[in-house]
């Protein structure tokens, strides 16, 4: 008996001492995707300093959160100076920084970019077990997987065909987060019904043969101008859609894959046609 | 060297012509998907057009038409500048009318102003190439000979491109800096029926103030001195064609970036076949000139999907060697 308690105290005892003994203390990111998920699952006592891309109110999701922290500029010097215990970067940041910050003995994790909600649960849980913070990890794939379960039960009986379309005629065909969100939300992505893997430019002529009912863009700095952004005001698109404009998604929500993607697929289900 | 025979005018206008007709019809089937042309013509004409016609009306027949207008216009303006320098080196690539343009264009899209202001593009570009040819003209001083025109021309050109590099990196849109090829060299893929609006104005303006200089063109090649003595205005003369290029040259050039050597090669193809005559050599070289350019195009055009290649480096890739043997012959002569 009495050692039955004994144990059942321990119990209780040594997660709550183990989970703040492995937190990491001073975590410093270096990547605009893993800047969010941190924002999104740590203390902010844990958090040492986020990329400056975190602050980009167009491109972040957690900019308002990220205000409130220093922000580094990915260079070697800066992060040694920060005394980090936990360094978070992504697949694609600087391999010869990421290097020679590990040479110098300290502690890097890299996280992949996700293009499915399998992916973006793995980088959530993976992110949360080593910031100790598992719990909230848990509540928040929880809370994403819910919004995308209602939305699942609301499918059209015919899915509209539809196009991402992007400065320079780039669109996002299978294996990119934006094929997954239109599929969730109920549309069909032409893209990958053509054979395009991954983001490709796609020819203007072949957009118009396909015949989308839809087009959905991204704007990645709005305001600006270019030729390339130029190409999306061509006056075919709107024709070939019938007159619908496209339909602008903020890029913030699916820049990176995170929980932010029930925005996205939430708003891409409310532009389906009555 | 047996020179080709001088053909008629109109024989020669006539040849040409069917020539361009028969690019202009191939350039509406070509395309990177193979669509029904008869097809698409007649869909056209419905109150709702199939995606076909829509291929063949906004997609196709704008690009065809801004590759002849420019084209004309490059060529016209060549032919044009080589009279009233009386240097076989004059065209708008060299003399820094394109680049000037092009730097013209590129202040007033990448900043914001043509987005509010359509007409705002081929001002600029009109602007950047009257300011540019001033420059040079300036430079190499009234009575220049072949080689300080180039070399001025030269250094006005380094200088616009330098510039132009400068305000793509400096411009807000993270797309800029990737298109400073697009200026360089040159495209007509992409565009728009608005475009071709946007540049037609200044280009026919253009081309109406170059049309009646012909004869002052013929009488200059007798000297300076033996055309004032026949009446003609020689300041005026120059004032006229320079501002007719800027027109021309920057509408076009604003639209499409700077496209090189059709305004060096095709005045010298065709002069022979003119007999040497300024005055019949204008209209011969704009059309040559489309014909070039729309022929660049359709090549550019039958590489594989997916490759982007500018139409300014398959006239480059002519024209540039080309270049080579005119210096070569202009030094024989001067030997």
């Amino acid at each position: 008996m009495h050692r039955s308690l004994f144990i059942t105290l321990l119990l209780l005892i040594f997660p709550l001492c183990s989970q703040s003994a492995d937190q990491p203390s001073r975590v410093v990111s270096i990547s605009l995707c893993t800047d969010q998920l941190l924002l999104l699952l740590a203390d902010p006592s844990q958090i040492a300093s986020i990329s400056y891309l975190a602050l980009e109110p167009n491109s972040s999701f957690m900019a308002q959160q990220a205000a409130h922290h220093p922000v580094n500029h990915a260079k070697a010097e800066e992060l040694l100076t920060l005394k980090p215990d936990l360094i978070l970067a992504s697949e694609y940041s600087d391999r010869a920084l990421v290097s020679l910050v590990q040479k110098l003995g300290l502690l890097v994790e890299r996280f992949p970019l996700p293009s499915s909600i399998q992916g973006i649960q793995e980088n959530i849980s993976r992110m949360a077990r080593l910031l100790g913070q598992e719990e909230r990890g848990q509540q928040l794939i929880q809370q994403m997987k819910q919004r995308l379960e209602q939305i699942a039960q609301q499918q059209p009986a015919v899915r509209p065909k539809a196009l991402f379309y992007q400065p320079n005629g780039y669109t996002s065909g299978e294996n990119t987060l934006q094929n997954t969100a239109l599929q969730l939300a109920g549309w069909r992505n032409l893209a990958a019904e053509l054979g395009i893997q991954g983001y490709r430019a796609i020819d203007i002529e072949a957009l118009l043969l396909a015949e989308p009912e839809q087009l959905f863009t991204s704007p990645y700095a709005p305001g600006s101008q270019s030729r390339a952004q130029q190409q999306l005001l061509h006056p075919a698109l709107k024709r070939v859609t019938a007159g619908r404009e496209m339909i602008e998604i903020d890029y913030k929500q699916w820049i990176c894959g995170g929980p932010m993607i029930a925005d996205a697929v939430e708003q891409l289900h409310q532009s389906l046609p009555p | 060297m047996r020179q080709p025979l001088p053909l008629t005018q109109k024989r020669l206008t006539g040849g040409l012509l069917l020539i361009l007709a028969a690019l202009f019809l191939l350039s509406l089937f070509i395309g990177s998907n193979p669509i029904s042309l008869f097809q698409a013509m007649r869909d056209a004409l419905l109150d709702t057009p199939s995606v076909i016609a829509m291929i063949l009306t906004e997609i196709r027949l704008p690009r065809t038409l801004i590759a002849v207008v420019t084209g004309a216009t490059l060529g016209l303006c060549g032919a044009a500048m080589q009279g009233l320098l009386r240097n076989p080196l004059a065209s708008p690539g060299l003399i820094g009318s394109a680049s000037g343009a092009a730097l013209g264009a590129v202040c007033m899209l990448y900043f914001g102003l043509s987005s509010t202001l359509p007409m705002a593009l081929p001002a600029g570009g009109v602007i950047g190439a009257l300011a540019a040819t001033l420059l040079v003209y300036l430079l190499a001083g009234r009575d220049a000979g072949t080689l300080t025109l180039i070399l001025a021309g030269v250094a006005i050109n380094a200088m616009a491109l330098a510039l132009i590099a400068l305000l793509l990196n400096l411009a807000p849109s993270p797309y800029a800096v990737r298109e400073i090829v697009l200026w360089m060299m040159g495209s007509i893929a992409n565009h728009s029926m608005a475009d071709f609006q946007i540049m037609l104005p200044g280009i026919l303006l253009g081309w109406f103030l170059l049309m009646g200089t012909g004869r002052s063109l013929d009488a200059l090649t007798l000297g300076e001195e033996t055309a004032t003595t026949m009446g003609f205005s020689l300041p005026l003369l120059r004032w006229r064609i320079f501002i007719a290029i800027a027109l021309a040259v920057g509408s076009a050039i604003s639209i499409t970036g700077s496209i090189g050597f059709i305004g060096l090669v095709v005045p010298h193809l065709l002069r022979p076949l003119v007999n040497h005559q300024p005055s019949r050599l204008l209209l011969a070289s704009a059309i040559g000139g489309a014909i070039l350019l729309l022929a660049a195009d359709i090549c550019v055009r039958l590489f594989p999907a997916g490759t982007d290649i500018k139409v300014g480096v398959l006239t480059s890739l002519v024209g540039a060697p080309f270049f080579l043997y005119l210096i070569i012959k202009s030094r024989r002569y001067q030997l």
